[in-house]
């Protein structure tokens, strides 16, 4: 009798209930499996070393620019600062940390400034090219310092701008390249903080 | 929603554009130091060139910032970039959309910080229109 109810669900295409691992419908690319987001120990723009493991029991956005970026990244905290209002309650469980890729111009001091203006919980993180470079590797960021002709700019930097988001586990879920909606970022956080 | 400016150029009569829209991001203006100056801006608009000619917007300033270029933000490689547009050309009888992660007007070296609600004053020079007088509001 089950062989033949099964055989039945099958050809109507559908399928029994699968264990966890189904794709649960995240709108960002979802890392499947899971794994471990690598762990840094950068210097904070709270004044203190910030590890990434200690944000553990809150989904964390970790992200990467820089002070001097005047569209991409502003827009991208902007919109940070929006996922955390409408969350409501759930806010204080998603920890924005935002990695600087000019350690040459972004202190902690500048960095503090900078994201505070648009949330104030947002922290900030920066450390030697050599620290910086270690993180970006193991996240797969990419960022170039790029001077021009015709701009009173002492420099730009081109990087990689998309945003991870991090389970209350540890683990690596979700990339959201740049100009996905806040609405797909709250989306998929909540998705996180459920689990 | 949008603040619309419907400002429209008083120039020569081969040139004739407006304005809507313009907005700029809200910013902090943070201590510059030898490097650095104090922090970058950004402010978005659309132009409207209701004339029989295409115009191009070469330059522009304002009284918020120490410099304002016309840039480009552009994805490659898997990288956002940006470069400096010298000359921004807007079609006879169309528009040009500034907006995040495309074309702005990048303010260099703020004077102050841009807080939401305050106003910015930006001049805008067209190759043919001439000076335009625009107000964005920040947001």
């Amino acid at each position: 009798m089950r062989c033949k109810l099964l055989a039945f669900l099958l050809v109507m295409g559908l399928t029994l209930p699968a264990a966890a691992g189904e794709n649960p419908g995240f709108k960002g690319g979802a890392f499947d499996p899971p794994r471990p987001a690598p762990d840094f120990t950068l210097k904070g723009s709270n004044g203190s070393e910030l590890r990434l493991s200690r944000y553990r029991g809150k989904v964390v956005a970790l992200g990467f620019g820089y002070t001097f970026c005047p569209d991409v990244c502003p827009t991208t905290l902007a919109d940070l600062a929006q996922v955390r209002k409408r969350l409501g309650a759930a806010a204080n469980q998603l920890q924005v940390v935002y990695v600087t890729v000019d350690p040459e111009r972004d202190s902690p001091e500048r960095l503090r400034a900078y994201l505070g203006a648009f949330d104030k919980t947002f922290v900030g993180a920066t450390g030697t090219a050599e620290e910086l470079a270690r993180v970006r590797k193991a996240y797969g960021i990419s960022a170039v310092k790029k001077t021009f002709e015709g701009t009173s700019a002492a420099y730009l930097v081109h990087h990689s701008s998309f945003i991870y988001l991090i389970d209350p586990m540890g683990n690596l879920r979700i990339m959201l390249p740049f100009g996905r909606s806040v609405d797909d970022a709250v989306h998929d956080v909540k998705m996180l903080l459920k689990r | 929603m949008t603040a619309v400016n419907d400002v429209q150029s008083g120039g020569p009569d081969d040139g004739k554009v407006r304005v809507e829209g313009a907005w700029a991001r809200q910013a902090p203006m943070m201590k510059g130091d030898s490097m650095a100056g104090s922090g970058n801006g950004a402010v978005y608009l659309t132009i409207v060139n209701t004339g029989g000619a295409p115009d191009a917007l070469l330059s522009a300033s304002s009284d918020v910032a120490a410099t304002v270029e016309v840039h480009e933000s552009y994805q490659e490689s898997g990288m956002m970039m940006m470069r400096p547009v010298p000359k921004l050309g807007v079609p006879a009888g169309g528009k040009l959309e500034m907006k995040p992660g495309g074309y702005h007007l990048m303010l260099l070296n703020l004077k102050r910080q841009l807080k939401a609600g305050q106003v910015v004053n930006l001049t805008l020079v067209f190759e043919k229109a001439g000076r335009l007088a625009v107000k964005a509001k920040v947001k």
